[in-house]
């Protein structure tokens, strides 16, 4: 006899509700499970396919979470994208900067990639910090980790692990299109390619970082889901 | 293509009007409304449990818990007077619909 109330209680990970209607919910639903699988199992079906089948009815529990706390809480939207969203995304941008500034303060020293005339390099200038963005990914998985905890939809995870690097973007892109526009006028024809240089340093570089943690953490999450599910059928 | 909001629609009809011949638990109602409309109409677990909330939380039906003759514990959902109400405006718009879509098919096959 399977203990579907542990299902789902496993599968409803971060329902965020409170204790006592989570309980409700959880305890309906698991009584629901019970009846298809029984009803399964009059059919002839072996345990181990009544099983299997009761639990496709459910593709994704995480979407199921989401929608089941949609339903049941009336007015609690901005509670809600607070969790999934604005703490996530502050929480990665503060220590991203954070992180930059310890680097910047007490080394290592950047990397610097130019071109060189003997001695001195020619703009433009592209520093990079390389433990920063080695350090990255670990900020990505946290932030994937803590929207996702909260029932976060895969944009709103998405959102939160880019996040540092959105105010960067948003200046090169309000820059890159100035620039081209007054290059000429302005003298310096280097503004463009070291604004693009920036591009890539700035935003390509620590958004792949960011990402590939946030991405890997999340994978990891849905599949530690997936086994909890297979573990406890 | 049904979209989202018929779909929805629809099986808020459904629930109301399977409700209105008495109280059924969720499991049951979802067999029943299979069984009713032939298998036409399938509920699933994740559709169907957030769309009760749903209309909980509007007020047109209202569960509570109950122990069966087998001593298993189960939510009985019922429906309200709002309910009620709710159900013949919506038996109405949905009658309307299926009456234009059967005159727009004649007048498409003609």
């Amino acid at each position: 006899m399977r203990n579907w109330e542990a299902i789902v209680e496993r599968q409803l990970n971060g329902l965020a509700l409170e204790p006592a209607e989570s309980t409700e919910v959880i305890a309906e639903l698991a009584a629901h499970l019970a009846e298809t699988c029984e009803e399964f199992r009059r059919q002839g079906i072996t345990e181990e396919e009544a099983a299997r089948r009761t639990l496709s009815q459910v593709e994704d529990w995480q979407k199921l979470s989401r929608l089941i706390r949609k339903a049941r809480t009336k007015e609690n939207v901005m509670t809600n994208r607070v969790k999934q969203f604005w703490l996530p995304s502050l929480l990665t941008l503060f220590l991203s900067m954070g992180l930059l500034m310890l680097i910047q303060s007490l080394g290592p020293n950047p990397w610097i990639a130019a071109r060189r005339s003997g001695w001195s390099l020619i703009a433009p200038v592209a520093v990079i910090y390389l433990p920063w963005l080695f350090l990255l990914p670990l900020i990505g998985a946290l932030g994937a980790y803590l929207s996702n905890r909260a029932g976060g939809s895969q944009r709103a995870m998405l959102t939160s692990i880019v996040f540092p690097v959105l105010p960067y973007f948003v200046f090169f892109l309000l820059a890159l299109p100035v620039t081209v526009l007054f290059n000429e006028s302005l003298g310096h024809n280097i503004m463009f390619i070291a604004l693009f240089l920036g591009l890539l340093v700035w935003v390509v570089a620590p958004g792949a970082a960011l990402l590939a943690g946030g991405v890997l953490a999340r994978t990891f999450l849905s599949r530690r889901s997936d086994a909890r599910g297979i573990a406890g059928g | 293509m049904i979209g989202p909001g018929i779909k929805r629609g629809t099986a808020e009809l459904a629930v109301l009007s399977v409700l209105e011949d008495g109280p059924l638990h969720g499991y049951e109602l979802a067999r029943r409304i299979e069984q009713q409309t032939k298998g036409a109409l399938r509920f699933t677990l994740a559709a169907l449990y957030p769309m009760l909330y749903r209309m909980e939380q509007r007020g047109w039906i209202r569960g509570s818990w109950e122990t069966s003759q087998q001593g298993r514990r189960r939510r009985c959902y019922r429906l309200t007077a709002a309910g009620k109400t709710k159900l013949s405006p919506l038996r109405k718009e949905w009658s309307e619909l299926f009456s234009a879509l059967r005159r727009l098919t004649k007048v498409s096959h003609a």
